[in-house]
C-alpha cells in the first residue's frame, strides 16, 4: 500500500492507549467499580451484587481483568446496558446509521463549499465583501453548533412553523424525511464549511506567495485554471488529514445537534446514557467513536499517499 | 483592517469581558441566588425575565461570564504549559526523545476530545477547576506540535549557535534565546485554546454534565432547552446565553488570528484551533 509505517504504528498505539484508558477509568475512580460498570440506576441486593462482581471478574487481579477486557473488545463485545436491557453493541448498531446519514451530506457539502469559498477568499485581495464573508465564517465557527441549531429551531420551527419540531420523520416518505433533515443538515453544513473555509483561506494565502504560482503565471496560466488547477490542489492536500481528524469533532457536533432536534440517533443515546448514568453504554459509545475516528485517520493516510505524487518518490 | 489594528481592538474587547467577569457581582442587577416569580417575561424589573426557578436571567448571564472565562483561561494555561514543555523538549533534544514525544502528540491528537470529555465528566462530575485541568490535558497536543516545529526552525538560527558556542546552559538557551522568539506563536495558540475550551465547556454543560451549581452559559442553555424555554417561545431565555458564548469566543479567536498574522508563524502550519 505504500504508506508511512511509523504512522500506522502510531494509529495502532493510539487505539491501544485509548482502549486501555477506557479500561482504567471505571476501575480507578473513587467508589465501587461495580457501580461504574453497571450504571447508577441499577439497584440490587448485596448477594446479587457479589455474584455479579464475580461474574464480571472484579474479584480478580487487575491484569487478569485487563486480558479479559481485551478478549471482549476483540470479539466486539462492548458490554451490556442494564438500563436498556440490551447489548451495548446492538443499541449502538441500531442508532449509528441515522447519525452517519446525517453526517454524510454534511461532510460532502460542507467540505466542498468551505474549501471552494475558502480558496476564493484566500486568493482574492482584501475587499469589503471578502472581509465580511470571512467575519461571517468566523462568527459561525465560534458559535456552538447546538446553539445555532436551537436558534434555527426557534426561528424556523417554533415561530415560522416552516419545519417540523423534532425527529427524523413522521410518515416516512422521502419528502417527509428530507423535510426533517433539512435544518440539522443546514446547521451542521454551515458549521463544518466555516471551519474548512478558515483553514483553506489560511492555506491558500500561504501558497499564493510561492514560486510555482509565479512560474505558472509566466507560462500564461491564469484565472480559474491557475487558482483551481494549481493553487487549490497544493493547498487542499494537507486538508485531507485535517478532515479526517475533524471527523471526531464533527461527530461531536452532530451528537449535540441531534439532541436539539430530538433525532433518535447516537446523540440522544448519549444524552439518555448521561441522564441515567448508564456507564457501560457511555463507554461503548466512546469506543465506537474512537474506532471510527482512528479508521478515518487511517483512510486519510492512505488517500494522502495516493493523492500526493511527491510522497511516492521517497 | 490591518492585523495590528485588529489585535489592539481584540485586546481591548477581551479586557472589557475580563472586567465584566471581575466585577460581575456589582454589575448584576439582582442577587443571582434570590428567587422571584418564575417564568416572568422581560420587563422593567427583570430586563431578561426570570427562569423556571425564578432567578433573574440577566444577573445569571452576567455571573456566567466568570465561569466561561475562568475555565477558558485555566485550560489555556494548563495546555500551554504542557504544550510548551513537550514542544521545546521535542524540538531541541535529540532524535530519540523527539520521536517519542511526536508519537505521543500524534496519539493524543487522535483522541476524540469531546466524547472523551463526556465520558470523564460522567464519571467524575468535575467542578470548574477539575474540568479545566481535564480540558488542558486534552488540548495540549496542537500547542506542542506548533512549538516543536517553531523550535526546530529557531534551533538552526545563528544566534542559537552562538549561544551554544558561548557555552550557555540548555535551560538558558531554551528559555532565554528560543522561547522569546517563539512567543508570538505561543500567544496565538493560547488564545485559540482559550476559545475552544469555552466552547467545550458550554457543550459539556449543555449535556447537563459537570457541577450543577455552576450556572455557566452552557448550563443556562441546558435548563432553557429542557424546562420548556424553547417550546414556550421564551427567546429571552434561550438566545442571550448563546449569543454571549459566541461573542466571547469570536473576540478571543479573532484576536488570536490577528496575532497569528502579525507574529512569525512556522511554515506550512495552518490555523488549527
Amino acid at each position: 500500500m505504500g504508506f508511512n509505517k511509523t504512522r500506522l504504528l502510531r494509529v495502532l498505539l493510539a487505539l491501544f492507549f485509548i482502549f486501555t484508558l477506557n479500561f482504567l477509568i471505571p476501575r480507578m475512580m473513587p467508589g465501587d467499580p461495580l457501580v461504574f460498570l453497571m450504571g447508577e440506576d441499577v439497584v440490587l441486593d448485596p448477594g446479587a451484587m457479589d455474584e455479579l462482581r464475580v461474574e464480571m471478574g472484579l474479584d480478580q487481579p487487575l491484569w487478569r481483568q485487563y486480558i479479559r477486557y481485551w478478549g471482549r473488545i476483540v470479539t466486539l463485545d462492548f458490554g451490556y446496558s442494564y438500563h436498556y436491557n440490551q447489548k451495548v453493541s446492538a443499541l449502538i448498531l441500531s442508532r449509528i446509521p441515522w447519525t452517519l446519514g446525517l453526517m454524510l451530506p454534511v461532510i460532502l457539502l460542507g467540505g466542498i463549499l468551505g474549501m471552494v469559498t475558502g480558496t476564493l477568499s484566500g486568493w482574492k485581495g482584501d475587499s469589503r465583501l471578502n472581509r465580511g464573508f470571512t467575519t461571517l465564517n468566523l462568527v459561525i465557527y465560534s458559535t456552538p453548533p447546538y446553539f445555532l441549531a436551537l436558534a434555527c429551531l426557534y426561528v424556523f420551527s417554533v415561530r415560522l412553523e416552516l419545519f417540523p419540531l423534532k425527529g427524523f420523520m413522521d410518515s416516512g416518505t422521502l419528502p417527509d424525511i428530507l423535510h426533517h433533515y433539512f435544518l440539522p443538515v443546514l446547521v451542521l453544513t454551515a458549521f463544518f464549511a466555516s471551519r474548512n473555509f478558515l483553514l483553506m483561506r489560511g492555506s491558500v494565502r500561504q501558497e499564493k506567495k510561492k514560486w510555482y504560482v509565479l512560474r505558472a503565471r509566466s507560462m500564461g496560466i491564469h484565472g480559474p485554471r491557475l487558482v483551481f488547477g494549481h493553487v487549490f490542489v497544493n493547498a487542499a492536500l494537507p486538508m485531507v488529514t485535517m478532515i479526517a481528524l475533524d471527523f471526531g469533532f464533527l461527530f461531536s457536533g452532530a451528537l449535540l445537534v441531534e439532541i436539539v432536534f430530538s433525532m433518535n440517533g447516537m446523540g440522544i443515546l448519549i444524552y439518555e446514557a448521561v441522564l441515567s448514568r448508564d456507564y457501560p453504554l457511555l463507554q461503548g459509545i466512546f469506543l465506537v467513536i474512537t474506532l471510527m475516528v482512528v479508521l478515518a485517520n487511517l483512510a486519510a493516510e492512505i488517500c494522502y499517499h495516493r493523492l500526493d505524487p511527491r510522497l511516492r518518490i521517497q | 483592517m490591518k492585523a495590528q489594528k485588529r489585535k489592539t481592538r481584540g485586546a481591548f474587547l477581551m479586557l472589557a469581558w475580563l472586567l465584566v467577569a471581575v466585577f460581575a457581582g456589582m454589575i448584576a442587577p439582582h442577587d443571582p441566588s434570590r428567587r422571584f416569580e418564575p417564568y416572568s417575561p422581560p420587563g422593567s424589573r427583570h430586563l431578561l425575565g426570570t427562569n423556571d426557578m425564578g432567578y433573574d436571567i440577566l444577573s445569571e448571564l452576567i455571573m456566567g461570564t466568570r465561569i466561561s472565562l475562568l475555565v477558558g483561561l485555566a485550560t489555556a494555561a494548563v495546555a500551554t504549559l504542557v504544550g510548551l514543555a513537550a514542544g521545546l523538549a521535542a524540538g531541541y533534544s535529540g532524535r530519540f526523545l523527539d520521536e517519542i514525544l511526536t508519537g505521543l502528540i500524534d496519539v493524543f491528537l487522535m483522541i476524540p476530545r469531546i466524547p472523551m470529555l463526556i465520558l470523564l465528566s460522567a464519571f467524575m462530575q468535575p467542578g470548574a477547576l477539575t474540568l479545566s485541568i481535564l480540558l488542558g490535558l486534552l488540548w495540549w497536543p496542537p500547542i506542542a506540535r506548533i512549538v516543536r516545529s517553531a523550535t526546530l526552525q529557531e534551533k538552526k538560527a545563528a544566534f542559537v549557535e552562538s549561544a551554544v558556542c558561548l557555552g550557555f546552559s540548555r535551560p538558558r538557551i531554551l528559555l532565554g534565546e528560543i522561547l522569546p522568539n517563539i512567543m508570538p506563536v505561543v500567544k496565538a495558540k493560547f488564545l485559540m485554546t482559550f476559545a475552544s475550551a469555552m466552547i467545550a465547556e458550554a457543550s459539556i454543560s449543555f449535556l447537563g454534565l459537570g457541577n450543577p451549581l455552576l450556572r455557566s452559559w452552557g448550563r443556562m442553555l441546558y435548563t432553557a432547552f429542557n424546562k420548556g424555554g424553547l417550546i414556550h417561545g421564551m427567546y429571552w431565555w434561550i438566545l442571550p446565553p448563546g449569543f454571549c458564548i459566541a461573542a466571547v469566543v469570536v473576540t478571543v479567536m479573532a484576536t488570536g488570528m490577528a496575532l497569528e498574522e502579525t507574529g512569525r508563524s512556522p511554515k506550512r502550519e495552518v490555523l488549527r484551533p
